[in-house]
């Protein structure tokens, strides 16, 4: 059997400089799972975690919660702000809340879950890893997306997957409206079972159980037409210019 | 530039001969600046309160109506003041003693305000500054330099360089906010503008355009803080560039710093009565007689004399 | 007769100064592709706005007294970011290397330019592509850049690096991306950039996570906790509104303020923005030096210059003005033999000769700088690069100490600018330094 030796902070009266410096030296120390109480939206919390080991805020987180993370795993049981784990290398994030704009922006890898709603720019610049909104998701989301996966069960917002490279996106609501150069491809099979195993494997059994089948998400990639300049593409490029 | 003097007696008690002695080291090295002159003489200090040392305007720029109305509005002020004493002026000049305890600074503003071209000259418990446009024999015939006893004091003599002839542009400069500090300076100091900004974004204002200015503000913030004045000396060795020859008082010491380079001139007498120091040993020999060795400062030399 | 007629058989030709032979060329070529010029460098104007060229030094005559140009000790040491870094960057000299990207420059550039600068004492800056092996090999200290793009951001480089640079825009082209074509979209620099092979990539004009200054105090706190508060951050700026600009990167709690003025060079960028957007790098540094005053942290938030240094009289004026320290770029090329006569046949090939090649953009430098080409770039030997520009660092810096000598400075950070006069009524107003021969500054 093993033990998971747990650490509390209570970050109410302390700086952000102290909760993050905390949670560092237990996370170093051995401890595998630190619970941080009274959160209350700070800024820049638990950023460049470079250890293995879970964090877990007892309420909401405000900006940059997660960023620049290389291998630990944060639960936020709340919201959070801007840039939720910008630039992630490796790890994952879960938020039980929403999260505001720039979600998982910039990340090149690991796994970013927000059950509820995220806002503006999911995603965007993402060049690697995984993004799953169990929500809607708002304007512009996968915006220059070079590489990874996109996920959102709910309806997105207008100009979905403007001016991706790589990333694939799917949608299991409504599409708002298509960005610059996006297009819908068929689903196969295979991607069927893989969402069917990404909605298991990352939300909640009750959370689950609301959001569409597998099967019945849409694909969207990039037409390719802005990869590089081709005047008979003119009218993609004034509208992407 | 310029030629700097200064000069400290050794013995306990006051040296009724101080001013003479000093006005006759200034006539010699009159020469070298035939623009300005001025002294700052420490005598015997007054236990509870400063002689506080105002002009009321510089002849060059106002008229004689004008600096007279100034005069008038700061003796009306100076008696009005509950603890001022011994009010007396001369010509453009008030000085009256103030006693008990005053924020040197908010007084100095005080009183400035009061009208245009009024400058605190000096304010001290035992240091008092003098200054003219014009020669020394000038200097004398308004201030009555010869007359002054006391315990040592700085003098200088100005040729102008860079900024402008007139009153404020004259030396010594007292260091505004601290009591008792005055520094003479001979030679340019190179990062002043740079300087001079650090100060005024701290909110310290100066009077001049005048270069030497700085380091009567460096000396007071110095002092201020609770460094002696060798410390201060020290940190002008440290963070001002440039040629310097810098002399300074306080109630109870004399001291100098000479720069890196050498550029400027200054040249010391001690014996068991006194210290002498000056641009030229010619002031030193017109003034003091004896058979005494006179020799050059080094270079990055700080010496400081205590009473 | 005919000899009589003979002078007007062959007219003088007229050309015009608005449809000049250029801009008829630059019409054709949009007439061909539906697209606007891109190229490399930057503005390529004839200067008729005020430069450095309008500043004099007033060296000691009477009033001062000069140091000994060749003999008398002046500091050059640099130390930049005291005002929050516990670690602030310690420099030999008082220039260091722009920021230029791994991907628009080749390995063996970037390879010669970090051991030239660590030779000699400075810092090298990263770019539009993350750190490169190079600068991670080689460097001494790397500022290490987190532009709009994001590429190749890791954090354990930037917590290797002596400073982080949090971009905003650069001089060639403020408010816009930077732009990489697919012939420079290698293997290596794809993997880099997480990009498809061969795509002409833009980057983007904004950053990802953070819209505007309120964003940006937030951005450099996280900066700083990814760092324990170590290193100084810097914000840099391509010169546009400078004075605001200024002003909200340091009351947003930069340590440092990069401003890159309008002659700034790029790998590759729409000419018309390298032309058209962005203020001159004289006007610059007045306006950020300026802007620093007036909010009361001039001296305590440093200021690095950049746009168009080309040696160590442009930095000292720099310097005097206002500046901590420049960044050079085009010059640091320059050195590396871009332009110079070598490979003739091949700039001929670009459609251009020696000392007017601009085609950084294309991938095909001839000389090895700006090309990811593994032929091409062997044509740049790392060492003899290294040597070459540690040579040009030495030049600039021995330019500055005469200049600063000549005024009667110990210390080259002593400048300022009453230490100059300026040349032309413009220079005297943008510059508050008296126009020579009249004592007086005009326009304040």
């Amino acid at each position: 059997m093993v033990e998971i030796a747990a650490v509390a902070i209570d970050a109410e009266t302390l700086s952000t400089r102290e909760v993050n410096a905390l949670i560092r030296s237990r996370l170093q120390g051995g401890a595998t799972e630190i619970i941080v109480e009274n959160p209350n939206a700070r800024h820049n919390l638990a950023v460049a975690l470079l250890q293995p080991g879970r964090v877990r805020f007892l309420g909401s987180v405000g900006y940059y919660c997660g960023g620049l993370m290389d291998g630990a795993e944060i639960h936020v049981q709340g919201s959070a702000g801007w840039g939720l784990a910008e630039s992630m290398s490796h790890g994952s994030v879960v938020v039980h809340g929403g999260a505001g704009n720039g979600a998982a922006a910039a990340i090149r890898g690991g796994t970013v879950v927000i059950h509820g709603d995220a806002a503006a720019r999911l995603g965007v610049s993402m060049k690697g890893g995984l993004v799953l909104v169990g929500g809607d998701c708002g304007y512009m989301a996968g915006f220059m997306g070079q590489k990874g996966t996109l996920v959102v069960c709910g309806n997105t917002g207008a100009a979905f997957a403007d001016s991706m490279y790589a990333t694939t996106c799917y949608v299991g609501g409504a599409i708002g409206n298509l960005g610059t150069d996006a297009v819908i491809e068929t689903l196969t099979p295979e991607e069927a079972g893989m969402l069917n195993g990404l909605l298991a494997e990352h939300l909640p059994p009750a959370v689950r159980a609301t959001k569409p089948a597998g099967r019945d998400f849409k694909k969207v990639v990039a037409g390719r037409k802005l990869w590089n300049f081709d005047k008979h593409n003119w009218k993609t490029w004034q509208d992407a210019l | 530039m310029c030629g700097i003097l200064g000069y400290f007696r050794k013995h306990p008690g006051t040296d009724a001969q101080l001013g003479a002695t000093m006005l006759n080291m200034l006539q010699a090295l009159g020469r070298r600046g035939p623009d300005s002159a001025g002294v700052a003489l420490v005598g015997p200090a007054h236990r509870a309160g400063c002689i506080v040392r105002v002009t009321a305007g510089g002849e060059l720029e106002m008229t004689p109506q004008a600096i007279e109305a100034n005069r008038e509005a700061i003796q009306v002020f100076a008696a009005s003041l509950h603890g001022a004493s011994d009010l007396s002026s001369i010509g453009g000049y008030v000085r009256f003693v103030l006693n008990g305890d005053v924020d040197l600074l908010a007084f100095t503003q005080a009183i400035e305000s009061i009208g245009e071209g009024i400058e605190v000259l000096s304010i001290g418990h035992a240091m008092e500054l003098s200054k003219e446009v014009g020669t020394p024999h000038l200097l004398e015939g308004k201030h009555h330099i010869s007359a002054f006893a006391g315990t040592h004091g700085i003098g200088h003599t100005r040729l102008c360089t860079e900024s402008m002839v007139d009153l404020s542009h004259s030396q010594p400069f007292w260091g505004r906010g601290a009591a008792d500090v005055a520094i003479v300076h001979n030679g340019h100091i190179t990062n002043y503008h740079q300087l001079r900004r650090k100060y005024e974004q701290r909110g310290v204002r100066f009077m001049t355009e005048n270069d030497s200015e700085v380091l009567a503000v460096y000396l007071a913030e110095s002092l201020n803080r609770g460094e002696t004045l060798r410390q201060g000396l020290d940190g002008v060795l440290r963070d001002m560039d440039g040629a310097y020859c810098c002399l300074a008082v306080t109630a109870t010491e004399m001291g100098f710093v000479k720069d890196p380079y050498a550029f400027k001139p200054l040249v010391v007498a001690e014996t068991d009565d006194f210290v002498a120091v000056a641009t030229e040993e010619i002031a030193i020999r017109s003034a003091l007689s004896g058979d005494y060795e006179v020799s050059e400062a080094q270079v990055e030399e700080v010496r400081v004399w205590s009473r | 007769m005919k000899n009589e007629a003979s002078h007007l058989a062959r007219p003088l030709l007229q050309t015009s100064g608005t449809y000049s032979p250029d801009v008829m060329q630059g019409i054709h070529t949009k007439a061909e592709t539906g697209i606007y010029e891109i190229r490399g460098y930057g503005t390529l104007r004839p200067r008729r706005w005020a430069t450095f060229d309008d500043l004099t030094f007033l060296p000691c005559g009477l009033t001062r007294i000069p140091l000994e140009g060749y003999r008398e000790k002046c500091s050059t040491r640099t130390v930049l970011g005291g005002r929050f870094a516990k670690r602030p960057l310690e420099l030999e000299i008082p220039i260091m290397i722009t920021g230029m990207s791994w991907g628009a420059l080749s390995y063996n550039a970037k390879a010669a330019l970090a051991k030239a600068a660590a030779k000699v004492g400075t810092s090298n800056t990263t770019g539009d592509g993350g750190l490169s092996p190079a600068e991670r090999e080689f460097a001494r200290d790397y500022v290490y850049e987190v532009l709009p793009s994001r590429y190749g951001i890791d954090v354990h480089d930037l917590r290797g690096a002596s400073a982080i640079e949090l971009t905003i825009g650069q001089g060639a082209k403020p408010g816009t991306g930077g732009l990489l074509l697919g012939s420079k979209i290698s293997e290596t620099i794809a993997h880099q950039r997480d990009l498809p092979v061969g795509v002409d990539q833009r980057s983007p004009a904004r950053h990802p996570d953070m819209l505007g200054p309120d964003d940006m105090v937030i951005k450099i706190e996280e900066l700083r906790e990814a760092t324990d508060g170590q290193v100084p951050i810097f914000v840099k700026l391509g010169a546009s509104r400078t004075y605001d600009d200024v002003k909200l990167a340091a009351k947003c709690g930069a340590d440092v303020v990069v401003v890159d003025g309008m002659e700034g060079g790029t790998g590759a960028s729409p000419a018309i923005l390298q032309e058209h957007t962005g203020i001159p790098t004289l006007a610059a540094v007045c306006e950020a030096r300026a802007a620093l005053e007036d909010c009361g942290l001039y001296g305590e938030v440093q200021l690095i210059i950049a746009g168009g240094i080309r040696d160590g009289v442009d930095a000292a004026k720099a310097m005097a003005l206002g500046a901590d320290a420049v960044y050079i770029g085009t010059a640091a090329l320059i050195s590396l033999n871009c332009n110079k006569p070598l490979y003739v046949e091949d700039y001929q090939a670009l459609g251009t000769e020696p000392y007017h090649c601009h085609h950084c953009h294309t991938g095909r430098c001839p000389v090895g700088i700006t090309t990811q080409d593994p032929e091409l770039m062997k044509r740049l030997d790392i060492e003899e690069g290294a040597e070459r520009a540690l040579n040009l660092l030495r030049a600039m810096t021995l330019e500055i100490q005469m200049l600063a000598r000549a005024c009667g400075k110990s210390d080259v950070h002593h400048l300022e600018p009453e230490d100059m006069a300026a040349l032309t009524m413009e220079a005297s107003i943008i510059c508050g330094v008296p126009l020579a021969g009249t004592r007086k500054v005009f326009g304040r």
